[in-house]
């Protein structure tokens, strides 16, 4: 009896056909809202690559096949993506075929776009250009000149040609020559990209890597080319990727590549930097969307987990290869697990590096994916390399005993404790007062808190304001003043000291400030003449104060008290929208003359 | 006349009580659509929306009241049927017939149901409506109570009859097989 007998499983078995006769790598089923009516069909791309048979496009609503499509050529990746705003809203899949992006809407074909060709090598360019029709084609020297050049960098109709017998060769050139030799544009990989929003059905642009190392986002719209990168500055071949974010704000692509780097093409850059060197071939690549943690598998039975930066956190050896890997969202528990279907059939599901569920399935998985389909949110679909396809459905009551703790932290740290001090006897009272009254100990601290900031709100106004430099000039200055006379004529004589022993002061002026209904004065501004160190200046206005009968509303002589006998003085530095110095004089009152 | 006033005149005739019928099933299988075409003429709705959390038809006639909960048959709402398994005297459960991937999730929610506490130990009759039968794909009343493994229930009265809660075909004699049962239940007691 095997383990999974005597476990109580945590899915259903919806289906299992095992005469599905699927032939599937990962990433090639999605599950997406192709009929428009929010249930999600369930896309698989059938890789037929015996001869005489077709790869095929299927399309499963529930567990029934409602569409079947034959492709072109063999696909190497499959996406869904919405276009357009139109309603009801339904995705294109998007099919990567050789150098073109097969669109299809509602199951039927609706658009393509061909790649741009690569250009060749100038060698092979020149033996093209050099073959004259009318002169007699010599096809030995084309072949001979042909064969010169590594075989991998030549176009495929070169490629072609040398594999022909030489009697069809002369043909074969014929055929051609019309055409610039091109090398095509392999798609290898394709992902997408949310344009604007993340909400569930808005646009997403197509984002397709090439065999050439090229990484392309396509407009969703017009299918113009937005970007066009290079995945790393060495010869590096991607062969899955992944993006996160959104466009239109900011981005993150992630590439693995056949020379085992994990390279980064961020928003604004136009050629991806490796962060990420694996020892063995990576199997499998993804971003836990929860804590945007990177896991990959590779082909030495590990699982490695780095952060977005590339920062190893944790491996884990698994007990057998690891053929797949799939995200398993559980937003209902607020938990991301990973699927990691292993060879022979079991599939381990994990929340970080902790294992926390297992499936057994017939044979080795070759692609599982899950998410909603048809009116069930959490479907599992499990693809074998026998050609079986598994519906699996998770129980409702299914709640993993999660833990919320933080899984990503290495190993490392685990078990090890915080260097803690030993508590003071200061700790101890203070944590004895603040049981007895918490209410009160918070209300000081707040005010306290409020205190200080206000304190260094005022700190920075004031700094602000003394921000030009003068900071000192009012220390530089002494300012006196006299008041002679009797009234109501006076004489108001101001002296300014220049208290620097080293600079002058320049660029100055007093001002006065005065009510006008009490007095007037001779001048009311006075630019004041460089003052040399340690000299003073004096400054000489007569002051007239008005009386009673000059006053034009006599009630107010009974109002003037002494806050209103005033003259305000100030001194201004020349630039600078604040006084360096203000002083207010108090005027003796008219002796009146009874 | 309304199949439910049918239901509550025939039991009004026995004994002057109310009746609590709860309706169960998946999301999207027609609960809420077999209930409308029990209410009168005038309170009948033309479109119907999916129902948050459950929702309360009552139907008054004579002295009798029938109480009719429909229950919403998301999965985040499902845990709210137990609450009404003490009150009632039958269950409708409704199944939708072209939903072939879902009929697990409808097993195991059965299952959950027959052995919970306040369900296990009474003679409760139970009505199933494979419904759906209009639809292409849709499975035979056999094949649902075969995949159901009805023909274990041993305890309780039931039956399953196949219908399209939108024309109406099929709702009549499973609610009259219902009335029955429910009489029968109540002149026991
Ligand atoms: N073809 C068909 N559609 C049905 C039938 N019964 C219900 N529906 C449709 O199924 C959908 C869900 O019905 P609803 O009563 O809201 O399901 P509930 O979630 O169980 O309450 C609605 O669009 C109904 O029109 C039926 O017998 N045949
Ligand atoms: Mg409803």
């Amino acid at each position: 009896m095997s383990k999974s007998d005597l476990k109580i499983s945590r899915w259903l078995d919806a289906h299992f056909d095992r005469s599905a006769n699927l032939n599937t790598l990962p990433r090639n089923a999605i599950l997406s809202n192709v009929a428009g009516d929010g249930e999600n069909r369930l896309i698989i791309v059938d890789l037929k690559l015996e001869r005489d048979t077709r790869c095929r496009l299927k399309v499963y609503k529930g567990t029934l096949v409602a569409a079947d499509t034959v492709l072109p050529d063999v696909p190497s990746s499959i996406i869904s993506f919405y276009h357009d705003r139109l309603n009801p809203r339904t995705p294109v899949v998007g099919v990567g075929c050789v150098n073109d992006l097969l669109m299809f809407k509602n199951n039927k074909p609706f658009f393509k776009y061909s790649l741009p060709g690569l250009p060749v090598l100038p060698a092979e360019y020149d033996t093209w250009k050099s073959i004259d029709k009318n002169a007699g084609i010599d096809v030995r020297a084309v072949v001979e000149r042909l064969k010169g050049i590594s075989f991998h960098s030549l176009s495929s109709r070169s490629q072609q040609l040398l594999n022909l017998p030489p009697s069809k060769q002369e043909e074969f050139i014929l055929s051609y020559l019309n055409n610039e030799p091109m090398r095509i544009n392999l798609i290898t990989c394709m992902t997408t990209l949310k344009k604007s929003s993340q909400d569930t059905y808005s646009i997403a642009c197509p984002i397709i890597g090439t065999e050439a190392g090229i990484i392309y986002v396509l407009d969703p719209q017009n299918f113009s080319i937005l970007l066009q990168a290079n995945v790393c500055n060495i010869k590096n071949t991607p062969y899955i990727i992944t993006a996160t974010g959104l466009y239109d704000v900011d981005y993150k692509i992630l590439v693995a590549t056949r020379e085992n780097q994990v390279c980064l093409l961020k928003r604004g850059w136009v050629e991806g930097k490796g962060i990420i060197q694996t020892t063995g071939t990576i199997v499998e690549i993804l971003v836990v969307p929860g804590d945007n943690l990177i896991v990959i598998a590779t082909t030495d039975k590990m699982l490695h987990s780095y952060t977005k930066k590339g920062q190893k956190l944790w491996s884990i050896e698994m007990t057998f290869p690891i053929t797949c890997l799939c995200v398993v969202a559980l937003k209902h528990l607020n938990a991301y697990l990973i699927a990691v279907g292993l060879k022979g059939g079991l599939i381990q599901l994990y929340q970080g590096r902790r294992p926390v569920d297992y499936i057994t399935v017939p044979d080795t998985p070759s692609c599982i994916t899950f998410g909603q389909m048809g009116q069930e949110e959490h479907v599992m679909v499990i693809i074998t390399f026998g050609g079986a396809i598994i519906f699996k459905i998770l129980k409702r009551t299914a709640d993993f005993n999660l833990s919320h703790q933080d899984t990503s932290m290495p190993l490392l740290n685990y078990n090890k404790s915080l260097p803690l001090p030993k508590r003071s006897k200061l700790f101890l009272e203070q944590s004895m007062r603040e049981r007895e009254d918490p209410a009160a100990m918070h209300r000081n601290f707040q005010q306290d808190l409020i205190r200080l900031r206000l304190l260094t709100a005022k700190e920075i106004a004031q700094n602000l304001n003394y921000q030009t430099g003068n900071t000192n000039e009012r220390k530089q200055i002494k300012l006196s003043a006299q008041v002679m006379g009797l009234g109501p004529k006076f004489t108001v004589i101001l002296s300014l000291e220049n208290m620097n022993s080293d600079t002058p002061i320049t660029e100055m002026s007093v001002v006065f400030h005065v009510k006008r209904e009490i007095y007037h004065l001779s001048s009311y501004i006075f630019k004041i003449p460089m003052i040399p160190p340690t000299l003073s200046y004096k400054i000489k206005t007569s002051v007239h104060e008005l009386t009673s009968n000059e006053i034009i509303e006599p009630t107010k002589v009974v109002l003037l008290d002494a806050k209103q006998r005033v003259l305000r003085v100030f001194v201004m530095k020349k630039d600078l929208n604040i006084p360096v110095l203000a002083a207010t004089i108090n005027m003796p009152s008219t002796e009146l003359a009874f | 006349m309304g199949l439910l006033q049918k239901l509550s005149l025939l039991i009004g005739s026995v004994r002057k009580k109310e009746v609590n019928v709860i309706v169960v099933g998946l999301n999207n299988s027609g609960k809420s659509t077999v209930i409308n075409h029990f209410k009168n003429d005038d309170e009948k709705v033309s479109e119907i929306v999916p129902t948050v959390g459950f929702s309360v038809e009552r139907f008054q006639s004579q002295n009798l009241a029938i109480t009719a909960f429909d229950m919403s048959g998301h999965g985040r709402y499902r845990n709210l049927w137990e609450h009404y398994y003490k009150d009632c005297h039958g269950i409708i459960f409704v199944i939708d017939s072209s939903d072939r991937l879902r009929l697990v999730v409808v097993k195991e929610e059965l299952d959950l149901m027959l052995q919970h506490p306040d369900i296990c130990t009474r003679r409760l009759p139970l009505l199933f409506f494979a419904n759906k039968m209009d639809c292409k794909d849709s499975l035979s009343s056999v094949k649902i109570a075969a995949a159901l493994g009805l023909d274990k229930i041993m305890d309780k009265p039931w039956h399953i009859s196949a219908s399209n809660a939108v024309t109406g075909e099929g709702l009549q004699e499973g609610v009259e097989w219902l009335t029955q049962q429910i009489r029968e239940l109540l002149m026991k007691n």
